[in-house]
């Protein structure tokens, strides 16, 4: 049987380097290439009718700007909407690596943990700069807890920074995790399949199968927790407590 | 925690939440403890041991914050 962690290995394609670093092609890369050509073919596509009664794609398209917007709301109010388009951005583009990496032969991108190391990197430093631009110093004072008597504050303060410094660390291992798991157990049980033969392999492709509707529903479920977690960091940077 | 437009998946994103912090803040607390040890203080092998206690303890206020305030909504 296949190595069920081949399919994650990456191999140049096109090797190219810029300034000494290494930027060849790979099969992430064009992955990467791909989604973000059909996100914006198909919004462009939704858009451009701009009729009063909407298309599908139209309604599809409003629907997700609807659905972001209420996401946005909860958890930053009506000041987060300025991060409306990152937001949006995030969403569309882990939603349709995931979906598209679920296809026969494509790569999941997310399924990397450097892609979505740098994603949860960058929002994490983003929601600090926000807060220490709102807040200035006193943005500090999410290291003390509410409410916490002076005699523990050596304890605290350490604890809270270990939290604060988890957020990228569970957020980008989220992700990578549940890709990466799924892939895999999807890999095994189809190689158990063929291997099986007629006799017996009908069992693990019928649970191939069902697992396969699952990784649907988790590529949707991961991209949403991705983005709702990135507007509560985001939320948690505007309002202190 | 903020009620999002479908309940099914606020709360699966809230269930999937608890599990990986707890994982995460142990990750960062033991490897806070570890480079404090390598690197900074010749503490070996007490930097870890409390690191990795911080971040036990940091995880389970996390988790336990998060039902609180899933509870409240």
């Amino acid at each position: 049987m296949e190595d069920p962690l081949h399919p994650f290995e990456l191999h140049t394609i096109v090797p190219l380097s810029l300034f000494g670093l290494d930027v060849s092609i790979n099969k992430a890369v064009i992955m990467m290439f791909i989604v973000v050509g059909l996100v914006i073919l198909l919004l462009t596509k939704a858009r451009s009718s701009g009729s009063l009664v909407p298309t599908k794609l139209q309604s599809m398209a409003e629907l997700l700007v609807e659905f972001i917007r209420g996401m946005i709301h909860d958890t930053m109010g009506p000041e987060g909407m300025r991060f409306f388009p990152l937001i949006a951005t995030l969403f569309l583009f882990i939603l349709f690596c995931n979906l598209l990496g679920l296809m026969p032969g494509a790569y999941t991108v997310t399924s990397q943990l450097v892609v979505t190391g740098v994603f949860a990197l960058g929002v994490y430093t983003l929601s600090l700069l926000v807060g220490l631009k709102i807040h200035g110093m006193k943005f500090l004072s999410i290291l003390v807890p509410s409410g916490t008597p002076g005699w523990l504050l050596p304890l605290m303060v350490p604890i809270e920074i270990i939290s604060q410094l988890a957020r990228p660390v569970s957020l980008s291992v989220r992700l990578f995790a549940n890709m990466t798991a799924g892939h895999v157990i999807l890999g095994v049980l189809f190689g158990l399949a063929i291997s099986g033969g007629l006799l017996i392999g009908w069992l693990p492709f019928s649970f191939t199968v069902a697992l396969y509707g699952l990784e649907v529903g988790i590529a949707f479920i991961q991209a949403y927790i991705f983005t709702i977690l990135t507007c509560v960091y985001m939320g948690d940077a505007f309002h202190l407590h | 925690m903020p009620s999002s437009p479908d309940p099914l998946f606020a709360g699966l994103g809230q269930a999937v939440r608890i599990g990986t912090n707890l994982l995460a803040t142990l990750m960062v607390g033991g490897g806070l403890g570890w480079s404090i040890d390598s690197y900074l203080l010749p503490t070996e092998p007490w930097g870890l041991v409390g690191g990795l206690i911080l971040g036990l303890i940091a995880g389970i206020r996390n988790a336990y914050r998060t039902a609180q305030r899933w509870d409240q909504s």
